[in-house]
């Protein structure tokens, strides 16, 4: 697992701070960067605007161009931006207006806005970077998330987001906002669990969300927006997978891919495992007609988060390798796997002998 | 009624429009140039489409390295492990005004937006920053090091200060401000 945390000795700063770690031998490309000045063992000291600011990491790790969060008194950084990675996601709110069976990021009640320090974040990632931004409900505070990806936008054209929101905070009056934002600069990640309102409903905790879901996702079409429509695979909706298929049809046809996806054994999801893992290794069914129901009107499906030797040989080019880098592993009868380049593995925090049980090399 | 009729054209005439119309013309040029598409249009048109990956909430778990139990214990980025007492992180004074329109800039059609508020160092590191640099200065021009001027910049002549008293107090020769050279001067940062 990739430590997105690192260890930074005292820096003198009233307020969030968001340096960006530069290689040595240059001048400083912004007044965010620090200059590496040496490496001594696990120390490495870097010029911060005349100040030395001292990482501890292996000296193995490479870490040039790395955006980190110093927040004050605080001895541990957050890797914001890892230059070398496809998978940074900000955090940006920890507060959530539902309740999810499988929630991994179980909600809290404060917020801390740093929407400043993500815009400046942000901006210093690599060139045609990706950026996820996650929660909590990003959209509780839709007008400074708004205001942050325009900042992004103005210094960093080539910088692209992927908004995980349950859309209903999405409001008519949101869609030339969202078209000036552009379709190119924004995936939406929407959940949508099931075609029965009141399924959906139980799943997300929350009277109405389903209702409230369908008026988002008309605002995002009528934007133009690009959504990613995402389905989480639980006991609880395994039999109406082929009816939201047709639904997404003959409704959300202007979808920009379909995910279905496997649970992550974390936060709420690992306390309800037993009572919401489906075992797809050994049940396929229902996920096949759902697939080949929505493929047959042009529908793009994914599979997210299956191992490949979970998947039946003609359905594995359907799931790609999507688990985060810094939080998958293989299991021990990986090594000998075939698949194994192709393969997103596991989540960090999988539990085999409660998981897969029809699982082995390929 | 008179002085009234007068009041209104002579203010016009003086410059004193009434704020709405300066809002005016600006609202009419952002409709008319805002092409949301039609239902049939928005089928035409390419969208993205990159496996983003699998993102899920729990990207952030990892951060709370020091917090023991994963699944209750896990905050985003811990800041309020610092907030309660203002006197150690106090939020800057907000740059954002709530400003009940928002405030997205309306794109031009070869989408390069123009944006008021260039992405800068928030301030109150920044003066936080000058004060310490200023007190270093002040530290070294006592010592005999440094001869320019207190403006709490770190330019050359500070920087060679900086590394000379860093070799004569055997400290590693860096010229920077470390926290040795605090130390050395009795300089209370944080």
């Amino acid at each position: 697992m990739i430590s997105l945390s690192i260890q930074v000795e005292p820096f003198p700063i009233v307020e969030p701070l968001i340096v960006r770690l530069q290689e040595s031998g240059t001048e400083a490309r912004s007044q965010h960067d620090a200059v590496l000045l040496d490496i001594d063992g696990h120390r490495r000291e870097y010029n911060f605007q005349g100040f030395s600011f001292v990482v501890r990491t292996p000296p193995d790790e490479c870490i040039d161009g790395d955006v980190l969060l110093v927040l004050p008194g605080q001895t541990s950084a957050h890797r914001l931006i890892r230059a070398s990675s496809h998978h940074n996601t900000l955090l940006v709110t920890e507060q959530c207006d539902q309740l999810c069976v499988m929630c991994s990021q179980p909600p809290k009640k404060y917020h801390t806005d740093l929407f400043d320090q993500f815009a400046v974040a942000a901006a210093l990632a690599p060139q045609g970077a990706m950026i996820g931004i996650s929660g909590g409900e990003p959209l509780l505070h839709k007008t400074r998330l708004f205001e942050m990806i325009t900042k992004v936008a103005v210094e960093r054209p080539d910088i692209r987001f992927h908004v995980l929101t349950n859309g209903q905070h999405l409001e008519p009056s949101d869609v030339e906002t969202i078209f000036q934002l552009g379709r190119e600069r924004i995936l939406w990640g929407v959940p949508l669990y099931s075609a029965n309102r009141n399924t959906h409903d139980r799943i997300v905790g929350k009277d109405g969300a389903f209702a409230r879901l369908e008026l988002g996702l008309v605002t995002l079409m009528r934007a133009g927006a690009s959504v990613e429509l995402r389905t989480v695979v639980l006991q609880q909706n395994w039999s109406d997978l082929p009816d939201l298929a047709t639904f997404i049809n003959t409704r959300l046809g202007f979808i920009s891919v379909w995910a279905l996806m496997q649970l992550e054994r974390i936060g709420y999801g690992r306390m309800n495992w037993d009572s919401s893992f489906q075992d797809t290794s050994t049940e396929f069914e229902q996920i096949r007609r759902a697939v080949d129901i929505a493929t047959a009107r042009g529908i793009r499906t994914s599979l997210y988060n299956f191992p490949l030797c979970s998947v039946p040989p003609e359905y594995r080019d359907f799931a790609p390798s999507t688990i985060s880098d810094w939080k998958r592993k293989y299991l021990e009868f990986c090594t000998d796997c075939g698949a194994r380049g192709t393969c997103g593995g596991f989540f960090q925090w999988y539990s085999h002998n409660e998981g897969f049980a029809a699982l082995g090399p390929l | 009624m008179k002085s009234r009729l007068f009041l209104i054209p002579s203010l016009l005439m003086a410059g004193f429009f009434p704020s709405t119309t300066d809002a005016m013309p600006v609202a009419e040029t952002v409709a008319g140039k805002i092409p949301v598409p039609s239902v049939l249009e928005r089928l035409r048109l390419n969208h993205i489409f990159t496996l983003a990956g699998h993102r899920s909430h729990s990207s952030h778990r990892s951060h709370s390295s020091h917090s023991s139990h994963r699944s209750s214990g896990g905050t985003g980025y811990s800041t309020r492990r610092y907030t309660p007492p203002s006197t150690v992180y106090t939020l800057p004074t907000p740059t954002y005004k709530a400003d009940p329109t928002p405030v997205i800039p309306s794109y031009e059609s070869t989408t390069t937006p123009t944006f008021s508020a260039p992405l800068k160092v928030l301030p109150g590191n920044t003066d936080k920053f000058k004060h310490i640099v200023m007190q270093v200065q002040t530290a070294l021009t006592a010592y005999g090091y440094y001869s320019g001027v207190i403006d709490g910049k770190i330019g050359p002549s500070c920087k060679s200060a900086l590394s000379a008293m860093q070799s004569d107090y055997n400290l590693k020769v860096t010229g920077t401000i470390t926290a040795d050279v605090l130390n050395a001067f009795g300089i209370a940062a944080n």
